[in-house]
């Protein structure tokens, strides 16, 4: 699944664990209104959006946006991002074969550099076309085999161990390559012709590939001017802005590229001359600064989500300077289906302090609403089917009706565990309360305490002896379609890759998510949606929340928008009023 | 600032003549010991009985929490979502009847409750700390200044290595260690373990880290009476090691203890406070005032009653004590005295 930002995965291992995030789905979110629930929205695609993007109303040209943030990016080279703040950072610089648009609030999948690919007639084979010639920022020219090149690149999962994977599951070849610094040139699953070409090879069919290209992993890299460990600190860019300087873990400027043709590119946008990105700061001082927009601060804006302390500032004009949008992201508590019994995972709902692990944890609906499904809004094939009973994200737990339950199923006393970080308050207090909401309805409650640097590894031990709360604890897609969720999540191989809710293991429901993967996308979303109600009625996950997105702009900055694949606020169309 | 003991070798010697003229009053002719002399000082001085009596109120809110907070009809730890606006995690109450400082954001627990039953740990963490200091540097300053030699040189020499100890980076790492040796592991621990733990450690920090002044001092006075008549006297008259340390030369050393007691007591509750502050003291559920300044910093402005409470326990408190020291010490040396 996409991981998240740091400080957004911090607050939700604070929960309890981690967040996983590691594949595919999202798209395209409307920045909501605030009250009332996140739109659900079809994936859309617009294989024929040509440049220049259309003009954004009321935009200028001119000034100079600073962005902050207390969370750091991890790194800038476009093969190692997977994280979202310096994902949706690099689409100011990295072009990629193609783009999410947002258009309305929704994002469409769009040609960038390439259209969208047509599929061989067996699904093994993509074939991409450029789209006309490019340049980077230095004046030379973008080459086809600059498109093979990074994909290859990809694969030295040694050099770059953040980055995406899904390529190694799905290129033809993909679990035995091992990029081109030891594994040489030679690879199967890329293959170029003329000047134009780019043909993926697969091992298996992969419907949504041309939603995972946009990846900024996919971007051009001439492998002459590729200095491997050294290109996170300088890389070349294709889009409207360029590398001006860079001091990792603080800061960033951009300056426009001069070799960007407006004319070729269907999503982008050139209208400040200069962008600083400041890392580091902290957020609920700096989120002050921000609304308070004095001088320079009127052209700034943070891209954490707003401190609930500072929401009750957020009145009369104030308001316009909070943007919300929606995050590809559902969060869970995870049950052990091999360890609990189904009618115990039942009472387990029945008797869970939904409301008061919400309000404890520090959720506002700003930040959060209560989920009720597996995939969050923003994903193609999100229906808000009427939930199962205690499966709302909401409700305060009725223990004496679980203990009914458990002691109708000879279940009394049950013992259930789960680690959680003792070091931190919030992880604390929120596990105190389901710990005295579960006794009261006669489980046998143990938390087992750990420091917050071994939680990850612990949470993440399927052997270990706990039967409740494992990682991921939550799941964001790298694209917004089912089969970012359900083939990753649920299959019996989901064990081994230490990414499964709820441990299932059922071939039954191995071949049933296998066939709808294999659906176009359009057919496919119905029977996500419908497997996404059957998978919940497992009793399997607890659901909690869909995180929304929620940061506060500066009075003089214009055209901020959420952009729903990423939970972060879409830099391409802003600009200085 | 070492204070200086001035006129007063001993209980037995008279004192009348060792009090300078200004201080006639309190001078009367009859033998008067030194600190019956400087309690009556003491007495006469309205800043240090307000702070005094400031004290004693802390000290009684701290005793008697669990009646306050039964008064009120509120627990600590309880918490009251239902109090809580689940758009925002602030409270909808302000002050009430019920609750007459209001409730948490986030967890709505009482914050009357929490700060009547918060002034016990800072209390307890530097009574017992400025205790086991005052103990053990006295033990030592005395050992060491008394016998000197060899012994000396070895207390010295932890007197000096103690101080040179950096007071911060031991204070986070020191509950980690304990909580491993005890525990076997931070897994497994629950929050009550970790606070309970945190609690002592908090208690042992502040104790080694602050016992080498206070011994340092004692070393120094003790060094210049041993020389006088009345010790050699009693080393002729065969009193034994023991009683000389503790008869002779302690009654000597009244003052410096009491002053050095004193101004430490508020220093630990400041250091309490900030550890705790920083996340490397007390810790959630213990209620403290350091863990409610902590998670109330960033609702200055939005909540301020959240904040500020326990800031004014402090700030008053710590106040109070400060200048009940600067007044023992002003009582105790006639010479500092403004």
């Amino acid at each position: 699944m996409r991981r998240l930002k740091t400080t957004v995965a911090i607050a939700a291992v604070a929960a309890m664990a981690v967040v996983g995030c590691s594949s595919p789905s999202t798209s395209t979110n409307e920045p909501g209104g605030g009250q009332g629930n996140i739109p659900g929205q079809e994936k859309t695609v617009d294989p024929d959006a040509k440049g220049p993007a259309p003009e954004v109303q009321g935009a200028k040209k001119g000034g100079t946006l600073t962005v902050y943030s207390q969370s750091t990016p991890n790194t800038m080279d476009p093969t190692d991002i997977y994280y979202v703040d310096s994902n949706e950072i690099s689409k100011l610089m990295i072009r990629t074969p193609t783009q999410l648009a947002i258009r309305n609030g929704k994002a469409v999948l769009v040609p960038d550099l390439t259209d969208l690919g047509t599929q061989s007639a067996d699904g093994l084979s993509w074939t991409f076309k450029t789209k006309g010639t490019f340049k980077y920022d230095d004046g030379s020219e973008v080459k086809i085999d600059d498109f093979a090149y990074a994909i290859k690149r990809s694969f030295a999962h040694d050099v770059f161990a953040n980055g995406p994977t899904y390529q190694m599951q799905y290129f033809k070849d993909g679990d035995k390559y091992k990029g081109p610094y030891t594994g040489g040139l030679d690879y199967a699953g890329v293959e170029t012709q003329g000047t134009d070409t780019l043909i993926i090879h697969l091992a298996k069919p992969f419907v949504d590939l041309p939603f995972y290209m946009t990846f900024p992993m996919f971007g051009p890299i001439p492998q002459a001017k590729d200095t491997k460990d050294n290109y996170k600190n300088k890389w070349l860019s294709t889009g409207p802005y360029m590398l001006d300087s860079y001091t990792p873990g603080t800061q960033l400027k951009l300056k426009k590229n001069p070799n960007w043709d407006a004319n070729t590119d269907p999503v982008r946008h050139q209208y400040v001359d200069a962008w600083d990105f400041k890392w580091g700061v902290d957020d609920v001082a700096n989120q002050k600064q921000v609304l308070a927009s004095v001088g320079a601060d009127a052209t700034s804006l943070n891209y954490g989500d707003i401190d609930a302390s500072l929401v009750p500032d957020l009145t009369g004009a104030k308001k316009s300077q909070l943007v919300q949008g929606d995050s590809p992201c559902t969060i869970v508590l995870q049950l052990d289906a091999r360890k609990i019994p189904l009618e115990v995972r039942k009472a387990i709902a029945k008797a869970y302090p939904s409301d008061q692990i919400y309000t404890a944890g520090g959720l506002t609906d700003l930040t959060a609403e209560p989920a009720s499904t597996i995939m969050p809004p923003s994903v193609a094939g999100y229906k808000k089917y009427t939930p199962h009973p205690d499966l709302t994200g909401t409700g305060k737990g009725d223990p004496e009706a679980a203990k009914k339950m458990l002691e109708a199923a000879g279940k009394l006393g049950f013992e259930l565990s789960y680690y959680y970080d003792n070091t931190k308050p919030l992880p604390q207090q929120t596990s105190q309360i389901r710990k005295e909401a579960l006794e009261k309805a006669g489980f046998v409650v143990k938390p087992i305490g750990v420091a917050t640097a071994e939680l990850r590894s612990k949470v993440g031990d399927y052997d270990a002896p706990v039967n409740m709360g494992q990682s991921p604890a939550g799941w964001c897609s790298d694209w917004p379609t089912g089969s970012s969720w359900f083939p990753v999540l649920f299959q019996t191989h989901s064990i081994a890759d230490g990414s499964s809710w709820g441990m299932l293991s059922d071939p039954a429901l191995d071949k049933e998510i296998d066939d709808v993967s294999k659906l176009p996308a359009d057919q496919a979303a119905k029977k996500w949606a419908e497997l996404d109600e059957k998978i919940m009625g497992m009793y399997i996950v607890i659901p909690r929340y869909y995180n929304k997105m929620a940061v506060v702009v500066g009075t003089g900055v214009g055209g901020a928008e959420g952009d729903g694949t990423m939970g972060m606020p879409f830099f391409l169309n802003m600009f200085v009023k | 600032m070492e204070p200086v003991i001035t006129g007063t070798e001993t209980l037995t010697e008279p004192t009348v003549g060792t009090i300078p003229p200004s201080q006639g009053g309190a001078a009367v002719a009859t033998s008067k010991s030194p600190t019956r002399i400087a309690l009556q000082r003491l007495r006469d001085d309205k800043v240090a009985m307000i702070c005094f009596w400031i004290f004693v109120f802390f000290v009684l809110v701290a005793i008697f929490a669990p009646v306050l907070a039964g008064i009120e009809g509120q627990s600590p730890t309880e918490r009251n979502f239902d109090l809580i606006d689940r758009r925002t995690t602030f409270p909808i109450i302000g002050t009430t009847a019920e609750h007459w400082f209001g409730v948490e954001p986030r967890l709505g627990r009482d914050l009357f409750a929490r700060w009547v039953y918060g002034a016990r740990p800072s209390l307890i963490v530097a009574g017992s700390a400025t205790l086991l200091t005052t103990i053990i540097g006295v033990v030592v300053g005395l050992v060491a200044g008394y016998f000197g030699g060899w012994v000396d040189r070895v207390l010295s020499w932890l007197i000096d290595f103690f101080l040179s100890l950096p007071y911060l980076i031991f204070a986070i790492a020191f509950p980690a260690v304990i909580i491993s040796m005890v525990y076997g592991g931070n897994e497994g621990t629950t929050p009550e373990q970790v606070a309970k733990v945190r609690f002592i450690s908090l208690i042992t920090v502040l104790s080694i880290l602050g016992w080498a002044g206070l011994a340092r001092l004692i070393r120094g006075q003790v060094l210049s009476l041993r020389e006088r008549e009345f010790i050699s006297a009693a080393r002729v008259l065969g009193v034994p090691t023991r009683r000389v340390l503790f008869r002779e030369l302690l009654p000597n050393l009244i003052a410096p203890i009491v002053i050095s007691a004193s101004l430490s007591l508020p220093g630990y509750i400041v250091a309490e406070a900030g550890l705790t502050f920083l996340g490397v003291g007390l810790m959630d559920p213990t209620p403290s005032w350091g863990v409610t300044i902590a998670s109330a910093q960033n609702y200055y402005d939005s909540y301020p009653l959240y904040l500020w409470v326990p800031v004014l326990g402090i700030t008053i408190l710590v106040l109070a004590l400060s200048l009940l020291g600067d007044a023992v010490r002003d009582a105790f040396d006639p010479k500092t005295r403004r």
